[in-house]
């Protein structure tokens, strides 16, 4: 059940959208994010839609791959779904009922949003291996290196977890069933049973994990890891034509919504 | 011995918050290309002496010379961990990337080295382990055995003199141990390169240069396999077997077969068994 999930998975291809830089893939996304919020009428969100599905089409993820990435999101989408036909005010759809075609309208708006927005972000992470990645995110944020924030340590973190995920979900497995010979019983009982069940599989857990920080600081100095400092890179990130165009392309992108704002479209 | 490349004087280690010394007063020489095999029971002081010879541990008196290097001098710290490359037991807990080829080309990152370089020796590496067609894969896909040898690429690529492991072999199958092993014993025999491979299994020693014993913080034996084997009472008071072959050499010769020593290895022990039959008959 835990090898399903896809978070920070990446898949690796060739296609237009996997070659770009990852600084570039990094910066479109937050374009995007912004563009996104800017969508207030159905042409907007028609636009954003079809940018997205253009994206999707071009980085050849086949569409179920992207609906598995939102699966898990399922319960927040439902719920804000619910909220928003039941509470917005307007001209009821039949006499007397509190939903309203308002409502229905701005639910259906926000839902569209929330699987636009993780489409959105998971998209990069799909396209973009964990090191260019990180490696991306470092070089972008290296500015803020003046004010002493340690950006390096920081993305050298975020690279280990992506690194360890796999790993510790197959540790994960691996206590489950060891508890479960024991007689531990994770599919029964209410909400709170089964949170406290889950209690003997994350001490070992944890322990372990901390065993596992352990040994790969000490195997990261034998292999001369000393921070940042003069480090260089086998895999050098390169800003080409492509990269020249898609960054002109998300400008052009947002403009235009910012426009359809502003015209109250 | 002429030209060593691994000096330890008189070293002593106590853990910080331990009452027991780990190291009491080695003393030890290792030749320059030569393979070295450590045996030595759990607790025997087996994994302290190699964390020893990469400054992952200091000596608390005595020193330690890598290359003619004091471990001691933090400002060489780097210097030392250049030339020794050293494997761990847990594959897992050493695989920094999730792509193979982005592992091994972590180290010679750390050292600063030119990207094109970096290519070059990540190639290398990967071919001398054996792993150049696993260069693309996500490393938790491979096999222990793999993995392990993703691991000795890793610090193969950092160009190395000295390739020290430390039970590299202990949660590997049979199969990935033979893996593990064999190429050890060709970075040796074929790159010139010096090996410390620390172990529990007899058989991974066989076809090593020098075997050291250790027992309770201390070097109890020291000599060709041949010669460390053949001193049952040794081997069994440090709870060692001795592999197969040097017992069924030690029965026929007690049964007054003209056997030699040395050759421990299975084909090499079947070979002069036939020979003896042969002259017999």
């Amino acid at each position: 059940m835990l090898k399903d999930i896809t978070l920070g998975q990446y898949f690796p291809g060739d296609s237009v959208v996997h070659r770009l830089d990852a600084r570039t893939k990094l910066v479109l996304v937050i374009v995007y994010i912004v563009a996104l919020f800017q969508a207030q009428s159905w042409l907007g969100f028609g636009l954003v839609t079809l940018v997205t599905a253009g994206c999707v089409a071009a980085s050849r993820i086949p569409p179920k791959t992207m609906f598995k990435g939102v699966k898990p999101m399922l319960f927040i989408i439902v719920l804000t779904a619910m909220l928003n036909i039941f509470y917005t005010s307007g001209t009821p759809v039949l006499p007397g009922w509190i939903i309203t075609w308002e409502g229905i309208s701005r639910a259906c708006q926000m839902v569209l949003r929330i699987v636009l927005l993780i489409s959105g972000t998971f998209l990069l992470t799909y396209t973009t291996s964990p090191i260019a990645l990180t490696d991306g995110l470092e070089m972008l944020l290296n500015p803020l290196r003046r004010l002493h924030v340690p950006v390096h340590e920081m993305t050298m973190m975020m690279s280990m977890a992506l690194r360890f995920i796999p790993t510790l979900i197959e540790e994960t497995d691996k206590i489950m069933s060891a508890q479960k010979a024991r007689g531990a019983d994770f599919e029964t009982g209410g909400l709170v049973q089964r949170a406290k069940a889950l209690l003997p599989i994350l001490v070992p857990l944890f322990v372990s994990a901390f065993r596992r920080a352990d040994e790969l600081a000490v195997a990261m100095e034998s292999r001369c890891y000393h921070g940042g400092e003069g480090r260089t890179r086998m895999k050098q990130l390169r800003m080409g034509r492509a990269d020249h165009i898609a960054l002109f392309l998300g400008a052009a992108f947002l403009a235009a919504m910012i426009a359809l704002k502003r015209l109250g479209l | 011995m002429l030209n060593p490349v691994i000096v330890f004087e008189n070293v002593h280690y106590t853990y910080p918050g331990d009452e027991l010394e780990s190291l009491c007063g080695v003393d030890l020489a290792i030749e320059r290309g030569s393979f070295v095999a450590v045996l030595g029971r759990n607790g025997s002081g087996k994994s302290t002496l190699a964390k020893h010879m990469n400054a992952i541990l200091v000596p608390t008196s005595g020193r330690v010379l890598i290359d003619g290097i004091d471990t001691a001098d933090e400002a060489k710290v780097l210097e030392v961990r250049r030339r020794v490359g050293m494997v761990f037991q847990n594959p897992d807990n050493q695989i920094v990337a999730n792509v193979v080829e982005d592992d091994v080309a972590f180290a010679p990152e750390n050292l600063g080295v030119e990207p094109t370089e970096i290519r070059r020796r990540v190639d290398a590496a990967l071919a001398l382990t054996g792993m150049s067609e696993y260069s693309m894969h996500a490393p938790h896909l491979l096999s222990g055995g793999q993995k392990q040898r993703v691991a000795i690429a890793g610090v193969i690529a950092m160009e190395p003199e000295i390739l020290v492991l430390d039970e590299p072999t202990a949660m590997l199958d049979p199969l990935g141990r033979k893996e593990v092993v064999d190429t050890a014993y060709a970075l040796c025999k074929a790159r010139g390169m010096t090996v410390v491979l620390i172990t529990h299994h007899m058989d991974e020693c066989v076809d090593a240069d020098r075997l050291l014993v250790m027992s309770n913080g201390s070097i109890a034996a020291d000599g060709s396999p041949a010669a460390v084997f053949s001193d049952q009472a040794l081997m069994e008071r440090e709870g060692l077997g001795v592999p197969e072959t040097a017992r069924l050499l030690q029965a026929l010769r007690a049964s007054g077969m003209a056997l030699p020593e040395d050759r421990l290895d299975t084909e090499g022990c079947a070979e002069a068994i036939a020979q003896a039959i042969r002259t017999e008959a």
